[in-house]
């Protein structure tokens, strides 16, 4: 009704024409209004992660609901990359449009049939970069998607191969959203870094208020790059070393399917987007992001827990200084600290290196909570050799033996009074 | 102090699983605090009165229950069942306080372990152990505990909602996100590495925490929409036909979008292990698929089957299918009847509990099977021996009427927004 009205309205004002056009000019002057925004610097760990991901050059799948802001952010990241955007809504093309369209010549007999890029793909090679958006990739039917396969991997649009400069992201609706989506295939799914697009209220609020927040590039330190490669390739090597079964696990539940999950390919994009984010100083968060979105969530909290393992201060350099030893803060990491220093120790006993072992753990009586110590303690005692004399350090280490020995009585009285209640029970 | 530490050892020794998450926890002395509370930042803040007046056993109790809010997410699941619901007042987070403690609580006690005294239990509204912390908040008023626990307070790990006391996001030693996953998941790893004496509801935490299962309809869904879509059947791009646009383009060879209707047929196990209520059900979300697929409902047959098969009964002639049987199954003569019509199915959904010999070589037409769960111990009283076999490799295989709660155990929040979509379901 509303809409019939509006409608009808312009018809009477159609007389004055002059009016009409002033109209529709002040019209364009509050559009144009509305539509200046400005940007502003503003911790963001999604748009980090994107801006991160684009700029390691790995293709970005992100999965939000519709209208959550995907397309305005990659606007956004376009605009503050300086990249002109190209979008391509997937789902509404054929999959010759990316595979190229057959062009019937004089004498395809010799000459064969060329396959001609679609216009979209001509422009973004002459521009020689650019940031190619693929839209509503998991509503694109099975032979769409194979074609995009080629796009998002080989980066071939028929004929013509996509210049390095040009960087690819995708979205798609989640499968509880999606009324009539197909799958994403398996191999499609590898291909990408999954991050989940989700919003935030206070960014949509102070948006929608003239203010986005502004993706920026992350700023890579020229000479961090040599360690950062080092860093991310012992991580991941180190990290299949010794979960070798995680190298390739093609998603085998129903749950799964569609998105990231293991494979070498993917394990070299994980690769490549630590090596990123350590030269560019990336929080451990956005890395986080990164990591599960290309491997998935449990290989890739496996790497994180590698990650923070490889964090912790070497047993040795720990040993060699106990005065000075800087011991984590978080209690669970300070306990595995404590407990690589006595598996070094165990590993080769010397008497000296006892000895250090037990300071260490006397600095981190003094400098944090004292109830950790008390497994690495006994392990640390049970270390001991006849001619070993205790040395006088462990005095002050009386209080842990305290504390242990008032939960050692607690779990007694606490399991007496089971005991007591399942004989009361049986009576 | 030390007598808290002492707890937090014996908690230790006695769940020697929970370690490294007792251990992550940051502890902070508050006289405002009533007891013990936590934040969704991992810091546990303690009542210093509380500690003096309570045994340490008891503490020991209170560690571990403060611990598995957080480890159970209750913060962020309390979150959005507040916002799903519309639900934010004061009353309305001691609710949520309770139903998490019920959850909680109907598992984690005894063995070592003993229950402080007034730990609130499902039992004391009459309530069933072993729910999740949303089916209580659902089933349940507690208008009538509310009085009487209104001192109950876990903080803000627990409903959500920042108290006085707690430092925020932006307070010293808080974890962030990632590292409260980290931590979530070396406990749930470590659960699941030894299994052996953990009680139930910990062992179900540890494998669904990072994994949560999904609604078997969106599975099934999902399932037989990308087995009917397949090339072969379903919306296809083809070159049979010339595509409207190349009128357009001379010289050019453009595919056209065809439809090619899948033809869906589907095996019903009709054996006496199957609820009718389970099937009907099942039924009704096939056809619905198969129609959204594009398939017709003609195009969708039925074929019970027990021991032998029955005829395929088209569904749009059958309103009501009439489903009969009884008794033992074997699925494989469902199988061979739904791959003898005429036409071809195109598909083939099996319905089943599983109690069944599987056909010994791949059908010429994609599988889908809907599994309806059984506990393992349901097997053949007369062969005490048969083991029923798993569904073959080549089926892709769904679980229905698995899929409880399927917007609780998201990882991390990192799904905040799809997980508000499926609680519609």
């Amino acid at each position: 009704m509303t809409r019939s009205t509006l409608l009808s309205a312009p018809a009477p004002a159609a007389a004055a024409a002059s009016g009409t056009g002033a109209q529709l000019a002040l019209a364009d002057d509050l559009l144009a209004l509305l539509r200046t925004t400005t940007t502003e610097p503003r911790p963001d760990e999604q748009l980090d992660a994107l801006a991160l991901a684009v700029a390691a050059d790995l293709p970005v799948l992100l999965w939000g609901e519709p209208g959550i802001g995907k397309t305005a952010a990659l606007t956004q990241l376009a605009a503050s990359l300086d990249l002109p955007l190209t979008t391509v809504i997937a789902s509404v093309h054929e999959p010759s449009d990316f595979s190229g369209l057959p062009v019937i010549d004089d004498d395809p007999a010799v000459r064969g049939v060329p396959m001609a890029p679609p216009r979209w793909a001509v422009e973004l090679v002459r521009a020689g970069r650019g940031l190619l958006f693929l839209d509503e990739l998991s509503t694109a039917t099975p032979a769409v998607q194979a074609a995009l396969l080629r796009v998002v991997l080989e980066r071939r649009v028929g004929e013509l191969r996509l210049p390095p400069g040009v960087r690819i992201v995708a979205a798609a609706n989640p499968r509880a959203s999606a009324a009539d989506g197909w799958e994403l295939s398996p191999p499609l799914a590898n291909r990408f870094v999954h991050l989940h697009w989700v919003h935030d209220r206070d960014v949509v609020v102070r948006g929608l208020g003239g203010v986005w927040p502004r993706a920026e590039l992350p700023r890579l330190a020229p000479e961090r790059l040599p360690e950062a490669v080092a860093f991310a390739r012992r991580a991941v090597c180190g990290f299949l070393e010794v979960r070798p079964t995680l190298i390739h696990r093609l998603p085998s539940t129903e749950t799964r399917r569609g998105g990231a999950w293991p494979s070498p390919r993917s394990w070299e994009a994980a690769l490549t987007l630590l090596a990123f984010g350590t030269a560019a100083s990336a929080s451990r968060e956005v890395m986080a992001l990164l990591v599960r979105g290309a491997v998935g969530d449990g290989p890739g909290l496996e790497l994180l827990a590698h990650l923070d393992r490889m964090d912790l201060p070497d047993p040795e350099t720990l040993l060699a200084d106990p005065s000075s030893a800087a011991l984590p803060e978080r209690g669970d990491l300070r306990q595995a600290a404590l407990e690589a220093v006595v598996a070094a120790v165990g590993a080769r006993p010397e008497r000296q290196r006892w000895e250090a072992a037990w300071a260490v753990l006397v600095r981190a009586m003094e400098t944090g909570a004292p109830d950790l110590l008390v497994a690495p303690a006994r392990t640390l005692a049970a270390l001991r050799r006849d001619d070993w004399e205790v040395p006088q350090a462990v005095e002050r280490l009386a209080a842990v033996v305290g504390l242990a020995r008032r939960a050692d009585r607690s779990v007694a009285r606490a399991t007496a009074a089971d005991a007591g209640q399942t004989t009361g029970a049986r009576r | 102090m030390e007598k808290l530490l002492a707890a937090r050892l014996h908690a230790v020794k006695v769940r020697p699983y929970l370690a490294d998450a007792l251990f992550a926890l940051h502890i902070v002395a508050d006289r405002s605090v009533p007891t013990m509370a936590v934040d969704a930042y991992w810091r546990c803040y303690v009542s210093p009165g509380f500690v003096a007046r309570t045994p340490v056993e008891e503490l020991a109790g209170v560690w571990v229950h403060e611990v598995s809010h957080l480890l159970r997410d209750h913060h962020e699941r309390s979150e959005r069942y507040a916002r799903e619901h519309d639900r934010h007042g004061p009353g309305e987070r001691l609710r949520q306080n309770i139903a998490a403690d019920f959850e909680i609580n109907d598992d984690i006690y005894g063995d070592g372990l003993p229950r402080p005294t007034g730990a609130v239990l499902p039992s004391l509204l009459r309530l069933p152990s072993g729910m999740l912390m949303e089916e209580y908040l659902r089933t349940a008023s507690m208008s009538s505990l509310a009085a009487d626990l209104a001192w109950l307070d876990c903080g803000s790990g627990a409903d959500g909602r920042q108290r006085p006391w707690e430092l925020g996001p932006a307070g010293a030693h808080g974890l962030t996100r990632q590292q409260r996953d980290a931590v979530r998941f070396r406990v749930a790893e470590g659960i699941k590495g030894e299994p052996g004496n953990t009680p139930d509801g910990w062992r179900r935490w540890a494998d669904e925490v990072f994994h949560p299962p999904q609604p078997w309809r969106q599975l099934l869904g999902a399932a037989v929409r990308s087995a009917a879509s397949a090339p072969g059947a379903g919306e296809n791009h083809t070159y049979r036909r010339p595509s409207r646009r190349s009128a357009s383009v001379p010289g050019v060879v453009l595919p056209s979008l065809r439809r090619t209707p899948p033809r869906v047929c589907v095996v019903i196990d009709t054996s006496g292990s199957v609820s009718d209520a389970e099937l009907g059900s099942a039924l009704l979300e096939v056809a619905a698929i198969s129609r959204a697929v594009g398939g017709r409902r003609d195009l969708v047959s039925v074929i019970s089957c027990d021991a032998a098969a029955g005829i395929a009964v088209p569904l749009c002639r059958a309103e009501n299918i009439e489903l009969i049987g009884g008794g033992g199954t074997d699925l494989r003569s469902g199988f061979v009847r739904a791959l003898g019509s005429r036409p071809r199915p195109d598909v083939i959904v099996a319905l089943t509990d599983g109690q069944t010999p599987w056909p010994s070589e791949e059908p010429a037409c994609r599988t889908v099977v809907g599994l309806f769960p059984r506990p393992a111990h349901a097997v053949d009283e007369t062969d005490p021996d048969y083991v029923p076999d798993t569904p073959p490799p080549w089926a892709r295989v769904v679980s229905i009427g698995c899929g409880r709660l399927p917007d609780v155990r998201l990882v991390g929040g990192r799904d905040r927004v799809q997980g508000a979509a499926l609680t519609g379901d």
